[in-house]
């Protein structure tokens, strides 16, 4: 099926904002593995995972609408070097992300587009969900201090089996 | 633990080259689906996970050396508009990689980080099977012709 006008250009954006940020939160996953907060690593990760499935979906529809999806732009990764730091910079992703959705959804309208208007509706409904668990994390470290939030992340064995 | 010299260099240009063909293998196994060809979709999509896989293992093994992964880079994605055309780039990537991996084990071997050296081994490994999967797809077209192969990769529900 062929694309309404500027579609496809709006589901290329996102794809490279959501290819960067699993780059982004894999890094910062895999940083959290490192440091031994294992609970925060596997959060971490499926929100990565997460992302996958959303660039998956957007190759997918882009290529129904008989468009190319670019798989070469990669905007920067912003990696943080505390977590603090790198909830900080997640949380800009998904600002930034949230605000090309709603843009794409309002041109989705517009053109008469309703069924990719509905696969975005669902990503933003995603990102939403991001942005709140972060800003629980924000609120939480602010709340009960870093290094306590910290100790909370270290896996025990006995208690996640 | 500090890296031996050269071996995070060598272990990010792995990594670019792994991060390139997830995007790559991916596209490619969306395109197959797409066109209707289940089968090698599955195939293909299955190989970009094992890529996410090797990526995985190595941005871990970077960290633990105390490198900075660079999650930044992205070679070119060469990108087939049909499937034989799709098959002879993956092989170029991953007779590319297999070329990097086999560099990076001697390597390892001259300064003496075999850690590392058995991590690539272990992907050149998956690489090489990769490589015998695609030879033997066009292989296969070659013996049959591209539109029995093609139909073949259409996959029968119930079946």
């Amino acid at each position: 099926m062929k694309a309404k006008e500027g579609v496809l250009d709006y589901l290329n954006k996102i794809l490279t904002c959501e290819l960067t940020a699993i780059h982004q939160y894999f890094l910062h996953a895999e940083l959290c593995e490192h440091w031994g907060f294992e609970r925060l690593e596997h959060a971490v990760r499926s929100r990565s995972i997460g992302e996958m499935r959303h660039a998956e979906a957007l190759i997918k529809h882009i290529l129904y609408l008989e468009g190319l999806p670019d798989m070469q732009r990669l905007e920067a990764v912003h990696v943080g070097k505390t977590v603090p730091e790198q909830l900080t910079l997640d949380l800009a992703v998904e600002v930034e992300d949230i605000a090309l959705l709603r843009a794409a959804i309002a041109h989705c309208a517009t053109v008469g587009d309703f069924t990719t208007r509905h696969l975005l509706e669902h990503m933003l409904k995603d990102s939403e969900e991001h942005i709140d668990w972060i800003e629980t994390q924000l609120e939480t470290i602010k709340q009960v201090g870093a290094e306590k939030y910290l100790s909370e992340q270290i896996h025990k064995e006995s208690q996640e089996a | 633990m500090k890296a031996k010299e050269g071996v995070i260099d060598l272990l990010n240009k792995v990594l670019t080259s792994d991060l390139t063909a997830i995007n790559q293998y991916f596209v490619h196994a969306k395109m197959c689906e797409n066109w209707g060809y289940e089968r090698l979709h599955h195939h293909v999509r299955d190989r970009s996970i094992d890529e996410m896989k090797d990526a995985d293992e190595l941005i871990g093994h970077i960290l633990y050396l105390e490198g900075v992964p660079n999650v930044q880079r992205l070679g070119t994605v060469h990108v087939g508009e049909t499937v034989p055309e799709q098959f002879k780039l993956d092989l170029k990537a991953e007779h590319e990689m297999l070329k990097m991996l086999s560099d990076g084990v001697a390597h390892c071997t001259k300064v003496g980080d075999f850690t590392t050296r058995h991590m690539l081994e272990d992907m050149a490994k998956d690489v090489d099977e990769h490589i015998d999967w695609i030879e033997t797809q066009m292989e296969t077209i070659k013996q049959v012709g591209l539109e029995n192969y093609l139909s073949e990769q259409i996959k029968k529900e119930g079946s």
